[in-house]
């Protein structure tokens, strides 16, 4: 009796294991997509990115000359407190336009990670926290940043004024440059920033000089912006799969993807969840989440948006303020933007376009690969500050986790620009 | 085995769960909570897709289907299933007569099960009503 009874638990324990094995490591073949999945898909892909969007707050944004000022500008490292760091120092074309690093490096070390620039012309916020709402706004604020370009203002536009060259382009484009040559209404250094020599210089100032100031800057900035405007994502194998998938031929959709990773986009669309945030064709849904990612070690828990949002509502060079050239200020972003302490420590969502060559990952960059980023939305940790979005576990296994991770990594593709603008003019 | 019955009844409910249905609120009202008002609602965003921020335009009226003027409509909602808010706040912004007031600031950033409480108030009568909608 004794021997039956051991004889049966190995048996159960022998089937137990093989079914446990099977599921781990047993052939899944992927299962048919519904009309359901195939509509959700078609929403992912890129061949759903709607044109891009006008941007009413700069005038120049489509206008090729100062697509080509601004590209210049973005890898001039003459632009910076010590001749040594561009735009391009941090947000590298090789590297999709971010830098390899957990916090961008500048002059010093930055607060937060470098965040890739491809696409942002869709979004209407900015950074991590979304302290800026354009992107030509957002290109002014490292200049001044002293951890990044180092730079003030004052000394920006001079140094325009003064290259033949960059001013004859910057006049065809924006009109007749302002006369900074006297020193006395427009010091060597002068701007709103912590510096405080530099800022005594700036409330010294006449405000209509600095109004002027802060015109011509603004215009760098939009120069810069309509070259990033050109810095788009190209097709990745999975936007071609989802092609062949709606083509009607399934066959035509084979060999696209490999087993691993359909299993991962089935996941990604269903169990998984990702796609509550990174929903839309560039896979974000550009919102604020707090989705419990841990502090920098050392560091307090990073507040995010909640913080984000006063800043941006106070930037001069937002879309309300003087220097929008929309005159009709149509700001309904901004105008009905929402606080609530559900932003406290909440970050933009990123895209995951392009995630290859991006690492670190998150905020300040405390993730350094994908299988890190995901284990923790696996484990859904209590947020450190705030309340963490994404509480619920999603209790996937590590084969799943594998499956997902290979189908990011089918989000990988060349950009969409031509090659001539990513790499110094 | 299930019977007739039951698999009529999961038949609507994958129907009526779908996740992806767009809710059309052509022809549809909601009656608010005490009764007051009325309300129905047309997007101006068509269809409606998330992360675009667009306008509304609620129609309001009484209880007897008199249009209402002089309201102020008020939005606030969010998903209840994930603990969070609009990612906007929308403003009534004008009246357009005839009932018809127009919302500013609404976008959608998640597809899936939203609800929106609308409050009426006409003069210190104020009623409200939930309104859902998945997209």
């Amino acid at each position: 009796m004794t021997q039956v009874k051991r004889k049966t638990s190995i048996a159960i324990a022998a089937i137990f294991l093989a079914t446990l094995a099977w599921q781990q490591l047993g052939p899944r073949s992927p299962a048919r997509w519904t009309e359901l999945d195939l509509m959700v898909l078609q929403r992912l892909s890129l061949d759903s990115l709607p044109p891009l969007p006008t941007d009413p707050t700069n005038a120049v944004a489509d206008d090729p000359r100062a697509a080509r000022l601004g590209h210049q500008f973005f890898f001039d490292t003459r632009l910076s407190a010590n001749g040594a760091v561009s735009c391009a120092t941090c947000h590298q074309p090789e590297r999709r336009f971010t830098d390899g690093l957990a916090k961008g490096r500048g002059i010093g070390l930055s607060g937060r990670n470098t965040r890739s620039i491809v696409g942002t012309a869709y979004s209407p916020w900015l950074y991590w926290d979304g302290r800026r709402d354009s992107q030509w706004a957002q290109a002014l604020s490292p200049v001044e940043d002293p951890a990044e370009h180092g730079a003030n203002r004052m000394q920006f536009v001079r140094f325009i004024a003064n290259d033949p060259d960059y001013r004859s382009q910057y006049e065809v484009i924006f009109g007749p440059l302002p006369d900074f040559s006297d020193r006395t209404r427009f010091p060597d250094a002068a701007a709103p920033i912590a510096n405080s020599e530099v800022s005594a210089a700036w409330l010294g100032m006449t405000d209509e000089d600095r109004k002027s100031v802060n015109r011509t800057y603004a215009n760098i900035g939009k120069a810069i912006a309509a070259y990033e405007r050109l810095i788009m994502p190209g097709p990745s194998r999975f936007d071609v799969y989802v092609r062949a998938l709606l083509s009607g031929n399934g066959k035509t959709a084979q060999g696209i993807l490999t087993k691993d990773e359909i299993l991962g986009l089935q996941l990604f669309i269903n169990e998984a969840r990702c796609t509550e945030c990174h929903n839309g064709p560039l896979l974000t849904n550009n919102e604020f989440h707090n989705t419990g990612i841990l502090s920098f070690p050392g560091e307090l828990p990073d507040r995010g948006r909640i913080d984000g949002i006063k800043k941006v509502l106070s930037d001069p060079f937002n879309c309300l303020g003087d220097y929008s050239d929309d005159p009709e200020k149509r700001c309904a972003e901004l105008t009905y933007v929402r606080t609530g302490v559900e932003l406290i420590g909440a970050s933009r969502t990123p895209s995951l376009r392009n995630l290859g060559g991006t690492a670190p990952y998150s905020h300040k960059g405390q993730n350094e690969t994908i299988a890190g980023l995901l284990d923790l939305y696996n484990r859904a940790p209590l947020a450190m500050i705030g309340h963490n979005e994404a509480e619920q576990k999603l209790n996937l296994s590590r084969r799943e986790l594998k499956q997902l991770e290979a189908f990011l990594n089918a989000l990988d593709a060349p950009l969409a620009t031509s090659e001539e603008w990513l790499s110094a003019p | 085995m299930l019977n007739k019955t039951a698999t009529t009844s999961l038949i609507l409910f994958a129907f009526l769960s779908n996740p992806l249905a767009e809710e059309n609120a052509a022809g549809e009202s909601w009656l608010t909570r005490s009764g007051y008002y009325r309300v129905s609602y047309t997007s101006l965003l068509d269809p409606l897709t998330i992360n675009t921020i667009h306008d509304w335009v609620f129609h309001i009226e009484n209880s007897d289907g008199v249009t209402v003027n002089g309201a102020v409509v008020s939005v606030s909602g969010g998903m209840p299933q994930h603990n969070h808010g609009l990612p906007t706040i929308p403003r009534m912004t004008r009246s357009l007569g005839n009932g018809d007031y127009v919302l500013e600031g609404m976008r959608f950033h998640m597809n899936g099960y939203w609800e929106l409480n609308v409050t009426v108030d006409v003069g210190g009568r104020r009623d409200t009503v939930i309104i859902n909608l998945t997209i």
